[in-house]
Formats: structure tokens, C-alpha cells, sequence
């Protein structure tokens, strides 16, 4: 099938998969960064248990296989009794893995601060959580714009995880192999969706470029 | 015999780093508005001994107390009596994502529950005693390095502290900055602020000492008015040490 014949006929699912593949990324991503200052806060608070669980956590979820984690939450977890519906085990899927490698980026962002701020803090009698909530996230997190960009197009080309479920409404890859199993759309309907996908990359990266440098700091 | 009780007390502390015995039974008392100079040769350990008194620095054993209360190793104590103790560092520390008025302000707003308001119109008036108040809305990487500190300084202050630490506050600074902080730290000492100096900057500690601690290896080996001990060292340390300073 040509483009064209494609696109006539599948548009509207085409773009309905775009904003699900969008919507899937938003969600992720926002939830992912929470979690992500959140256990972060964890592997550098005062407390050594809290640490020590802060980092399994990243070391679990940063490795293990996005389809899965996938699997297990969808095949294993009903026989815990838990059951989860196809979009909340590939919302939980492509958040907890994106969240370890967030974590990982605040880590590297919270070593660009001076050892000397810290001391400054501690010796204007700030507590632990006022040092985390004013000098130390606010840096880390406009120190890594960039890399938290990256993670934002990482975490949108995991949720295609969505296509290995029978989620509805389809994502982007998860359309291409539905066009691929009714009609023979072959590479061309890949190609459409990797157009998208890149379109989006794109208007990420933009995006992202255009935000560090207004809160990049002077050093 | 001073029965008032000191701001700043340390009753023999001790502390090591690994194998080597940096603090050696260290006492000392600094009253209100007492100005005290550590001198001492690099390694002596005065730098060490002016962190441990707000606790940026672990001690082994001994006390310190802050206006006689004892200060705690850790938590919500420790905190508000650090609060009480402004420090200057050598490398001035002011928090590089905010402005020079953020960075005056946030400590008195969020420890010392100040609103705002006031806290800025303080940060105002402060940045303006230390002659950097055109630089308010600065960040610090925009500003020299005597104008940092001066703002280090005014941070320090707008704490309302009860006593200052400064450890080599003018270490890092070009020769023609210097002047401007001791300046700054000159007029704080008069105005009757209680302060414990480390630094390298002898005419100034002549100046401005009420009382000079000498430190070598890990103990204090003099102490005396600044005259004293600059004209009439009791030590062979201290005079080898004076030697070496003013022999260039």
C-alpha cells in the first residue's frame, strides 16, 4: 500500500495513535519525574536503610527489560489477585523504568553543586528537607534539562511497549501491527509511524534545547 | 575571672582524621563581641577547629557549647543552634542558582520564619553596609570575587547571628580584593560583633584581634593580645613561625 492509500484509510487511527502515544508519554513521564525526585531524595537522605532501598530500586528497574516488566504486570500480578487494565500495566511499566534512569540523572545533576553551598546551608541552620527543597533539587534539575529531554523521547519510545498488549485505543506501533495483521501496509505503515514518532523527538529536543538555556546556571 | 557566659565555648576537644590527631584537647572561650585571630602555620589545624564549632566538622570527644548549651551531633537542635553562629568560607559558598538577594534571604525567611518583606528590606540595608547592594539581583557567578564575599558576608549577618566564623575569608581573593573584605570585617569588628578569624592576614589580626590564638600541630600553643604576641612571642614555634612570615 502507498502513502497515500494509507493514510486515506487509516488517518484518523493514525492520529487517534498519536495522541494516545502522546497521552501515554505525558503520563509517564510526569509521574516518572516525581518518582524520580522522590527516590532520589531517598538514596541521599541521612537515613542508610532509606538509601540502601533508593538505590535497589534503581538498580531493579534500570535493568530490567521494559516487555518484562510489562509481562509480569500483566500475566503475573492477576495471580496475586491484582489486576490491572492493559493501559494502567503499560502506564505502570513505562513509569517505573523511566523513573530509575531520572533518578540516575539527578545524581549526576546533585555532583555539578559545590560541596561549599552544601556547608553554606548547613551552617545557616537550614534542615535536611529546606537544603533538598531549595539548593539542592532546584540545581540538579536545571543542571540536567538536557538529559531529562532525552529521557522524555526514551520514555515515548518505550510506551510502543503499549503495541505487545491489546490496549485500546492502539498506540503508534501498536496501529502498525494492526494494519500489518488486516491489510498489507508492510514498511510504509512502519514508516509513517516513524515519521511521527520522529516528529515528536524533534519538538522534544526543541523544546528541551530552548528551556536549558533559560535556566542553565552561571557558573 | 569572666563569669559571663561565652558565646562560643569548646571544652577539650579532640579529633582525628584517619590516623592523624588534628585536634588535640582543644579548649576555648569567646565572649560577646570578642574579636579572636587563629594563627598558625597551613596543617595546624585552624581551619579545622573554626568548622568544628557549628559542627561542619565531626569531633571525637569534648563538648561545644553555643551561649552555654551544648551543641548536639545531629537533628533539629544541632540546626537552630547553627542557625545562631554565622560562618564565611574561604570559598565563599553563595548558592549559585539564585540571586545575591535570594541567597540573603532565603535562610531568614525559611529558618527564622521572617516575612519576606522585612527579610528583603534587611537584605537591602546589608548588601548596602557591605557596598554590593547594586548587585541585588545579580547571580553570584556575575560578580568578583570581593564582591561575593561581601555578600557571603551580609548572608552571614542577615541571620542576626550571634557570633561569625570566618575561615580564610580572604584565601581565595585577589591581592586588591582583600582589602575591600577586611574592610567589611574591620568595620563588623568595631561595631562590636563577636568573631573567630582564621587567617593569614597578619597586620590585619594586629588590628582587629582582641585576643590571638596560635595553633601548631593540632594544639593551641599561645595565647595573648595581639601585641603581645606579635612583639614578644613566648613560643619557639610562634617566633619561627612570625620569623617566616615576615622574613619577605
Amino acid at each position: 500500500m502507498s502513502v497515500s492509500n494509507l493514510l486515506s484509510q487509516y488517518g484518523d487511527r493514525y492520529i487517534q495513535a498519536l495522541l494516545t502515544t502522546w497521552k501515554l508519554t505525558a503520563f509517564s513521564f510526569a509521574a516518572a519525574f516525581a518518582l524520580g525526585v522522590l527516590i532520589t531524595i531517598l538514596r541521599v537522605c541521612p537515613i542508610k536503610p532509606l538509601r540502601i532501598a533508593g538505590d535497589f530500586y534503581v538498580q531493579v528497574f534500570r535493568n530490567i527489560p521494559g516487555a518484562a516488566l510489562l509481562i509480569l504486570l500483566v500475566y503475573a500480578l492477576p495471580y496475586l489477585k491484582i489486576i490491572f487494565s492493559y493501559e494502567v500495566c503499560v502506564l505502570i511499566a513505562t513509569t517505573l523504568i523511566p523513573s530509575a534512569f531520572c533518578s540516575e540523572h539527578l545524581m549526576s545533576g546533585m555532583n555539578t553543586i559545590a560541596p561549599g553551598q552544601i556547608e553554606a546551608a548547613r551552617a545557616l541552620g537550614l534542615t535536611f528537607f529546606q537544603m533538598i527543597r531549595r539548593i539542592v533539587i532546584p540545581q540538579a534539575l536545571r543542571s540536567t534539562v538536557l538529559p531529562m529531554t532525552n529521557l522524555l523521547v526514551a520514555t515515548m519510545l518505550t510506551t510502543s511497549l503499549a503495541s505487545q498488549v491489546p490496549m485500546r485505543p492502539m498506540d503508534l506501533t501498536g496501529l502498525v501491527s494492526y494494519i500489518n495483521t488486516h491489510a498489507t501496509g508492510g514498511v510504509t505503515a512502519f514508516a509513517i509511524s516513524a515519521a511521527l514518532y520522529c516528529a515528536t523527538a524533534l519538538l522534544i529536543g526543541f523544546t528541551g534545547s530552548l528551556i536549558d538555556r533559560k535556566v542553565r546556571i552561571l557558573r | 575571672m569572666n563569669m559571663e557566659t561565652p558565646v562560643i565555648e569548646l571544652r577539650h576537644v579532640d579529633k582525628h582524621f584517619g590516623l592523624l590527631h588534628v585536634l588535640k584537647d582543644i579548649s576555648l572561650k569567646v565572649y560577646r563581641g570578642e574579636v579572636v585571630v587563629i594563627l598558625g602555620p597551613s596543617g595546624s589545624g585552624k581551619s579545622t577547629l573554626c568548622r568544628t564549632v557549628n559542627r561542619l566538622e565531626t569531633i571525637d570527644s569534648g563538648e561545644i557549647l553555643i551561649d552555654g548549651e551544648p551543641m548536639p551531633a545531629e537533628g533539629r537542635k544541632l540546626a537552630s543552634l547553627r542557625a545562631k553562629i554565622g560562618m564565611v568560607f574561604q570559598s565563599f559558598n553563595l548558592f549559585a542558582h539564585m540571586t545575591i538577594l535570594d541567597n540573603l534571604t532565603l535562610a531568614p525567611v525559611d529558618v527564622l520564619r521572617i516575612g519576606k518583606k522585612e527579610a528583603r528590606m534587611e537584605a537591602m540595608r546589608l548588601l548596602e553596609r557591605v557596598g554590593v547592594a547594586d548587585q541585588a539581583r545579580k547571580v553570584p557567578a556575575q560578580l568578583s570575587g570581593g564582591q561575593q564575599q561581601r555578600a557571603a558576608i551580609a548572608r552571614a549577618l542577615a541571620m542576626r547571628p550571634e557570633a561569625i566564623l570566618f575561615d580564610e575569608p580572604t584565601s581565595a581573593l585577589d591581592p586588591e580584593m582583600i582589602s575591600e573584605v577586611l574592610n567589611v570585617m574591620t568595620s563588623l569588628a568595631s561595631d562590636g560583633m563577636t568573631m573567630l578569624i582564621v587567617t593569614h592576614e597578619m597586620n590585619f589580626a594586629r588590628k582587629v584581634a582582641d585576643r590571638v590564638i596560635f595553633m601548631d600541630d593540632g594544639m593551641i600553643v599561645e595565647e595573648s593580645d595581639p601585641e603581645a604576641f606579635f612583639l614578644h612571642p613566648q613560643s619557639e614555634r610562634a617566633r619561627d613561625f612570625l620569623n617566616a612570615v615576615h622574613s619577605h
